[in-house]
């Protein structure tokens, strides 16, 4: 099988994304309760911030739009894993019922073709909300705008958004080694609730954890301070695009291999 | 021997919880992780508030609410209005519809067997630990009797809720959209993420007048209540009885009309 360069795939999943969304687009009551319900979770998500922190002029030292930033980078690093990994929810159905097996069989990567068949339109609305906050903490706060600070916080974002997507890829690909995995995938979709927050909230102790163990804090906070705080941004911020990216290929690697070692249900 | 049929599906229902260790013990680990974020989230609200009390509620106070919220939520989620959407989706609905029982019925009582082992696994431990560790701060005395009253009440207005819900699945056939909407709305006006003292003020009145805070802030301000005056807890669960009947009857009587909509696929 000769190596498919990047424009080969590009050109697929534009293909496979246009059947997609014609195939969404036919079940439409669907498609509109849905992007209303993501609308309502960023809403509720929102007053809830606003519930708690608009009596309070400060949190352990920092300022309410500083903590407003970090929710909007959350947000936003968490859209990519809505918009394309989506597929990875049904992947315990899929390998239960034997229907994964038809991946199995495809001259493309086996990772790419199964996470492209599904494109998430709910995300963008997120997205909105997140890039709309950022913008509005960003010009609250008064941070200096320039090229640079443009292209910084790109890279960032996208690297902040391969850790959550590392994670969920793991956690989904647990299905093929233990049964009812539906739990580790749903608990690891909670964590993208608490990557809002700056970790020096926590304890040591946690710190640690959050930082090496369940990397969360990599989703929004290390990230961020690059731009939020640029007088004085830590070593391990400066190393996230660095472990998004690393994670991001571990997380590849267990899926694969969890992906090749199945031999399908015989149906 | 008409409790027999019921008791038969409670038991059917503990049996079935029992065989997902796994799930169980995954579901332990996700709480005290929320838990651990919640501590240290209000432990740093509490620590820039510069008070101890906050909105008429101390740390302790705030943290236990919250605790026993969780431990209240992993009790009550009954999963109702996906099930529905599923049953809707398979056809397996017209099987349970011939049933010689009431589907609203046989729905609950085939999820009881959850409440029982829910109950033991996660709810009385989750009471013991909080109460040892705050010390005693959860008062021990009468208003125990109030709280399990109106946990009762709590649970049945929860179903009714959940069960309106899923039957509009039968018009939609959208299960996401629909429950993750009535999740955001439930958890976010039943004061179960967000005790209902810190919503500010027109907020906070309104959610009086619905029926989602007698899901949890009911039950929980009881139970925190150590000196309960007869006034208060009378206007409490006699608000939570009246959304118990009006819920009941709301739901039934949508269901009654809606299952002339019924259009199963196959079966």
């Amino acid at each position: 099988m000769q190596k498919k360069g990047i424009r080969f795939y590009l050109r697929i999943y534009c293909k496979i994304l246009a059947q997609d969304l014609k195939s969404k687009m036919s079940y439409r009551a669907d498609f509109i309760i849905s992007t209303v319900g993501m609308i309502f979770t960023n809403i509720s998500g929102f007053v809830s911030f606003w519930i708690l922190f608009r009596s309070f002029p400060s949190l352990n030292g920092w300022s309410y739009y500083e903590m407003l930033f970090l929710y909007g980078f959350s947000l936003v690093s968490i859209t990519p894993v809505q918009c394309f990994f989506d597929n990875n929810w049904s992947l315990r159905q899929n390998v239960y019922s034997g229907d994964f097996i038809k991946y199995c069989f495809r001259p493309i990567n086996l990772f790419f073709y199964y996470q492209s068949e599904v494109f998430d339109i709910k995300g963008l609305g997120q997205l909105a909300f997140g890039i709309g906050t950022l913008i509005y903490a960003w010009v609250k706060i008064g941070l200096p705008f320039s090229v640079l600070m443009l292209l910084k916080m790109t890279v960032f974002l996208l690297t902040a958004s391969l850790v959550m997507i590392a994670l969920q890829n793991a956690a989904a690909a647990s299905c093929f080694w233990i049964e009812n995995s539906f739990y580790v995938l749903d608990l690891v979709c909670r964590f993208k609730d608490y990557a809002k927050y700056p970790i020096t909230i926590f304890s040591p102790v946690f710190r640690f954890i959050f930082t090496f163990l369940m990397p969360i804090a990599f989703i929004a906070y290390y990230p961020s301070l690059v731009v939020l705080r640029p007088d004085a941004v830590p070593l391990l911020s400066w190393l996230s695009p660095l472990v998004g990216i690393a994670f991001f290929f571990v997380s590849y690697k267990i899926w694969m291999r969890g992906a090749m070692k199945y031999s399908g249900t015989g149906s | 021997m008409k409790l027999k049929k019921y008791i038969t599906l409670t038991r059917a229902g503990i049996i079935e919880a029992l065989q997902f260790r796994l799930s169980f013990v995954v579901m332990v680990i996700g709480n005290l992780l929320y838990l651990i974020v919640v501590y240290f989230l209000w432990k740093a609200i509490y620590a820039s508030a510069g008070t101890d009390v906050v909105n008429g509620m101390t740390f302790n106070d705030t943290l236990i609410y919250l605790v026993l919220a969780t431990a209240l939520f992993n009790f009550m989620e009954m999963y109702t209005v996906w099930e529905i959407g599923r049953n809707i989706q398979s056809g397996k609905i017209v099987l349970d519809l011939l049933k010689p029982m009431e589907y609203r019925k046989y729905l609950f009582w085939s999820y009881s067997g959850t409440f029982v082992t829910q109950f033991f696994l996660t709810f009385l431990p989750t009471f013991i630990v909080v109460s040892v560790v705050t010390h005693g701060a959860v008062p021990l005395g009468i208003n125990l009797l109030y709280f399990v009253i109106s946990v009762v009440m709590a649970v049945s207005i929860n179903y009714s809720i959940d069960f309106l819900v899923g039957t509009i699945c039968l018009y939609t056939e959208s299960i996401w959209g629909i429950n993750i909407m009535k999740q955001v709305i439930v958890l976010l006006l039943s004061g179960a993420t967000i005790p209902l003292a810190f919503f500010p003020e027109p907020l906070r009145s309104a959610m009086y007048y619905l029926p989602f805070q007698s899901i949890y802030n009911a039950p929980l301000s009881l139970l925190l209540d150590g000196d309960p005056q007869p006034q208060t807890v009378l206007t409490t669960l006699g608000m939570q009885a009246m959304w118990c009947i009006f819920m009941l009857l709301l739901s039934k009587g949508f269901w009654k009309v809606s299952l002339r909509q019924i259009t199963v696929n196959g079966g």
